[in-house]
């Protein structure tokens, strides 16, 4: 429904309407599964940390004399296996989305975007409003711009999806 | 008067010296080139290139004390000389100082960029960086990787010595307590080769790489049909093929190229997290 709606009348309601209820299925979507994931993953981290908490205990029970040493060990190791984890749940873990896939006027994560002649990347609809309600230029460069010379960043827009299949929390902000 | 033709007379001799070095540069006489850029430099000390020329025969030389003393000097003169910077990284290298070196490549690769995008030396110069850059990524992510592995060797001991500990108490349920023991060892190798996944090659992906080479972009342009390539490519295509899109066909001259700086600003981030992808360029 989005693409037909897109490519019939792109400032329609209806492509809004459609764009705002899919964003929140896949939020949805995307919520669930991470959520078990989440848990799987805290699972087994709490698993691993008392497997290396008991190992340490028996360590420092048989050796006397290198406490200080071995504890030190131990920390460092607990903290290295915290960010390990820590690592494993990134792709999860809500963040600040690359400059680079925002509009650099909406600061939103595109859905459409286009490239204007001075090689800056806008929101298609809100770069329209703009030549619509405040002049002809660039935003950015404020070099002379017409709606013609609009072009589709079609490598941003696939650099956005996968962004998106990657980091699902990303469909809240939109 | 009389001063300024003096000085006049001086400059072309100094320019004439300059020649006559890139003459005996050129023909691998490096020691004659020296001598000659030398004497340049006696005449007319406030000039760069002479400096620069000079590093380089020393580059040729490996004698990288002086190279650094003359490129430093260059530098000093011409806070924006290209060749300055890039040999000066160069010798950084050469020490393993990658990280200052890299930021003199880096240095050197804008300066020459902004100068003559097509020039030689800035190909060069890129080549040097990348490989630079892959030197330093092989270095840390080998540490990285070696401390992964310690540690995943640490739980799975520590894992499979619990479940040891589990099943001599618990009688009967043998089986259950392995399944889930196996389980656990397999999620576990799965969050290691996760948190490793910066590091290991892999497939860049599509967005970021030119459709005709395949390669990493590494000055992306876009056409008016909204396709992203690397610029020498497509320059070359509209010089040798024909004026248009190598993909859609359209008409397409070069003025109508655009630089996809999203694109461009997209693969800096990518080769910053992914070190490895500097060895493809």
């Amino acid at each position: 429904a989005l693409n037909l709606g897109r490519g019939a009348k792109p400032k329609g309601y209806i492509v809004e309407d459609i764009w705002q209820e899919l964003a929140r299925a896949k939020y949805l979507l995307w919520e669930q599964e991470s959520s078990k994931r989440s848990w799987e993953l805290q699972s087994l981290k709490e698993a691993c940390e008392a497997a290396l908490e008991e190992k340490h205990v028996l360590d420092i029970s048989r050796k006397e004399g290198f406490l200080d040493e071995a504890s030190s060990t131990h920390l460092k190791q607990m903290e290295a296996l915290r960010q390990v984890f820590r690592k494993a749940a990134e792709d999860d873990t809500p963040a600040e989305v690359p400059d680079y896939l925002c509009c650099k006027i909406t600061l939103d994560i595109f859905r459409d975007p286009v490239i204007t002649p001075s090689g800056v990347t806008y929101e298609r609809a809100v770069i329209l409003d703009h030549l619509d309600k405040v002049g002809k230029f660039d935003p950015i460069t404020r070099e002379p711009l017409r709606e013609s010379q609009l072009v589709p960043n079609l490598a941003i827009k696939e650099a956005v999806r996968a962004y998106m299949d990657k980091h699902g929390w990303a469909y809240k902000a939109s | 008067m009389v001063l300024e033709a003096g000085l006049a007379g001086v400059a072309k001799q100094a320019e004439q010296l300059r020649l006559d070095g890139n003459y005996y540069f050129s023909k691998d006489r490096y020691g004659a080139a020296i001598d000659a850029y030398t004497e340049a430099i006696t005449l007319c000390p406030n000039v760069p290139i002479y400096w620069t020329n000079r590093a380089l025969c020393h580059l040729k030389r490996n004698d990288w004390t002086k190279v650094e003393a003359d490129c430093r000097k260059a530098i000093q003169l011409d806070h924006d000389s290209v060749k300055g910077h890039y040999l000066l990284g160069l010798t950084l290298l050469q020490r393993n100082e990658y990280a200052e070196g890299i930021k003199e490549l880096e240095k050197a690769l804008n300066l020459g960029r902004g100068a003559k995008p097509k020039g030689y030396i800035v190909e060069d110069i890129w080549q040097e960086l990348a490989r630079a850059k892959y030197l330093l990524w092989e270095q840390e992510s080998s540490k990285r990787s070696w401390e992964l592995q310690s540690l995943k060797e640490a739980c799975e001991a520590a894992l499979e010595e619990k479940h040891v500990l589990d099943i001599s108490i618990k009688e009967g349920f043998l089986d259950e307590a392995s399944s889930t023991h196996l389980k656990q060892m397999e999620a576990l190798r799965q969050v290691f080769r996760k948190a490793a996944e910066d590091d290991t090659p892999a497939e860049v992906p599509d967005y970021l790489c030119c459709k005709i080479t395949l390669d990493i972009f590494q000055d992306p342009v876009i056409t008016p049909s909204g396709v992203t390539y690397e610029r020498a490519v497509i320059l070359d295509h509209l010089d040798k093929v024909g004026k248009f899109d190598p993909i859609t066909r359209e008409p397409l001259r070069e003025s109508q190229l655009v630089p996809n700086l999203a694109i461009k600003e997209a693969v800096r981030a990518y080769m910053d997290k992914h070190g490895w992808a500097y060895k493809a360029s």
